[in-house]
């Protein structure tokens, strides 16, 4: 007799990419490795961006990403749509077009009805329909605990290519998502999230980059990617760090799910956020005023959060309004500077 | 008498959640909460902080003693600085320990030397992270140091102890440690990235 559950978060341990591996232990494991080298490869492991990137031609490059993970919502439906969104968000940063995709799928068959899976990979395919992406196969094990996610290939020309690392002091930071979703999974998690608060959060992290990225893609843009599971900060972190640039902060202008700072002061905060700030609280300085509540949450891991964009500075307002007009949560949240380098001071 | 929650084991946010119920039934004025994680600790001292408790922890082996009690004013400021912080905010020292003795000049002073400095580092409190030990150093994890007590009293409280594996086999002692993790130089380095002051002995 097989017993399904009827909410997908109590059948695991950890929610969505507040599961991914501390940062710290992958570092471990990735550090030192002896890689293939390859003249067209444009994008590889080294520079830990966002997707690879490889040449096919001068106008022709391929970007590839994986993305998977333990559900983060109740509903096998929507965590076939926010996961499918989460791997898709990868390709949007780089700046390319995803064309293909493969499901990834970890499957408690002894346990959980297979009809779960069926409905897992619809709401994958909702996904993937919206962006014009054509589903080619996939690859299922059995396994005690739930994943679901993709493996895509997109395309982009090689001279469009947006990676984490070209800050420009004077840039202005937009972010065109709220925080907060790690912190409110945990609260759907425990009981705690009202039917209103987890669909209005379900929807966001269901809703693609793709238009964000289109939008951008008429600007200036000088560097780009999507805040995940290493949270806002790290995130920025990984923009930041031997960028020559440092970045400001206005943590009052970060947009957030307003109830996720209530819960993070209940201490509903998953623990990914407490390995995001080991990882790389050195590089960021807090000024006092800043509560702890929300130091919590942009530290929070997110689950398919949006994309943090830094544009030069005469265009920012202009692709402000462009990305508002379109109806995308976006905010200015802060700008590059020359000083402090390698740094983020958050105000 | 304090209700005793023993929250081990438990996925978060299951021990926030029980101590909202110990909190809504009882409605204690203290309590003490056992869980086996740093994230734990934070999310439960977070809880009870936010509902006007003043929270103190401590290490009990390896796992973490949250303590709360009730601030007389519901209207007080949450905010309460911890007596015994023990948020990630805290700063972490490195100690790295390259031979058995200290300073140069008279080998058995040094000897002695060392094995003072190693009893005095408790007085660090919790801001002490880790001590490594290299080449010399490691002579001192190892059955029959002098300094063996110490360290394993150290490694009680919770403080990382690193013996360099390389060195170890060097001098035939791979066997023979008594404490600690036996590592490799990228935990070492590691270590002093993530330290915030790096001391060598």
């Amino acid at each position: 007799m097989t017993m399904i559950p009827t909410r997908l978060t109590q059948a695991v341990k950890g929610a969505g990419c507040a599961a991914k591996l501390a940062p710290g232990d992958l570092d471990r494991a990735l550090c030192g490795l002896d890689l293939p080298v390859d003249e067209n490869l444009i994008v590889g492991l080294e520079r830990a961006d966002d997707a690879g990137v490889y040449r096919i031609s001068d106008e022709l490059a391929l970007v590839q990403t994986i993305d998977f993970f333990p559900p983060m919502v109740d509903d096998p439906y929507w965590f076939g749509q926010i996961a499918a969104a989460n791997a898709l968000s990868d390709i949007y940063a780089m700046g390319g077009t995803p064309k293909t995709a493969m499901n990834v799928v970890a499957f408690p068959a002894k346990t959980m009805d297979i009809s779960i899976l069926r409905q897992i990979i619809e709401g994958g395919l909702v996904t993937m329909r919206e962006a014009g992406v054509v589903l080619v196969g996939g690859h299922t094990v059995e396994d005690s605990e739930l994943k679901y996610g993709l493996s895509v290939t997109g395309f982009i020309h090689p001279g469009g290519i947006l990676t984490k690392r070209s800050l420009c002091p004077g840039d202005r930071l937009i972010l065109t998502k709220p925080l907060g979703t790690g912190i409110v999974c945990t609260a759907i998690k425990g009981g705690l999230a009202s039917e209103e608060v987890a669909g209005r959060v379900t929807r966001i992290m269901a809703t693609l980059n793709r238009d964000a990225a289109a939008v951008m893609s008429h600007y200036p843009v000088n560097a780009c990617t999507d805040i995940t599971g290493f949270g806002f900060l790290g995130h920025l972190a990984e923009m930041v760090v031997d960028s020559g640039s440092g970045v400001r902060i206005d943590a009052a202008a970060v947009p957030v799910h307003p109830e996720a700072l209530e819960w993070a002061a209940m201490g509903l905060i998953p623990g990914g956020a407490y390995n995001n700030r080991m990882f790389r609280g050195r590089f960021v300085t807090f000024a006092e005023a800043v509560p702890q509540r929300l130091q919590d949450v942009l530290f929070d891991p997110q689950t398919s959060g949006g994309l943090l964009i830094a544009v030069a500075a005469e265009a920012a307002e202009q692709l402000l309004q462009a990305l508002i007009g379109r109806d995308i949560t976006a905010a200015m949240v802060g700008e590059v500077i020359a000083d402090p380098r390698d740094m983020i001071v958050v105000e | 008498m304090a209700d005793q929650l023993d929250c081990r084991g438990q996925a978060c946010p299951e021990p926030v959640l029980q101590v909202k119920g110990v909190l809504e039934r009882h409605n204690p004025d203290s309590l003490t909460v056992l869980v086996d994680n740093q994230a734990a600790v934070e999310n439960v001292t977070r809880f009870l902080e936010y509902r006007h408790f003043q929270v103190v922890c401590q290490r009990v082996g390896a796992d973490f003693m949250v303590a709360g009690t009730r601030v007389g004013d519901a209207s007080a400021p949450v905010s309460q600085p911890l007596p015994e912080p023990l948020g990630l905010a805290r700063r972490k020292i490195q100690i790295v320990v390259t031979t058995d003795r200290m300073g140069h000049g008279d080998d058995s002073l040094g000897a002695g030397l060392l094995i003072n400095f190693l009893k005095t580092l408790k007085e660090m409190g919790p801001e002490l992270w880790c001590l490594v030990f290299v080449n010399g150093g490691v002579r001192l994890t190892v059955e029959g140091s002098p300094a063996l007590p110490i360290l394993q009293d150290l490694a009680g409280d919770g403080v990382r102890i690193l013996v360099c594996g390389t060195c170890l086999n060097h001098f035939k002692l791979l066997d023979k440690k008594q404490v600690g993790e036996t590592t490799n130089m990228l935990d070492i380095v590691s270590g002093m990235q993530l330290a915030d002051s790096v001391i060598t002995v």
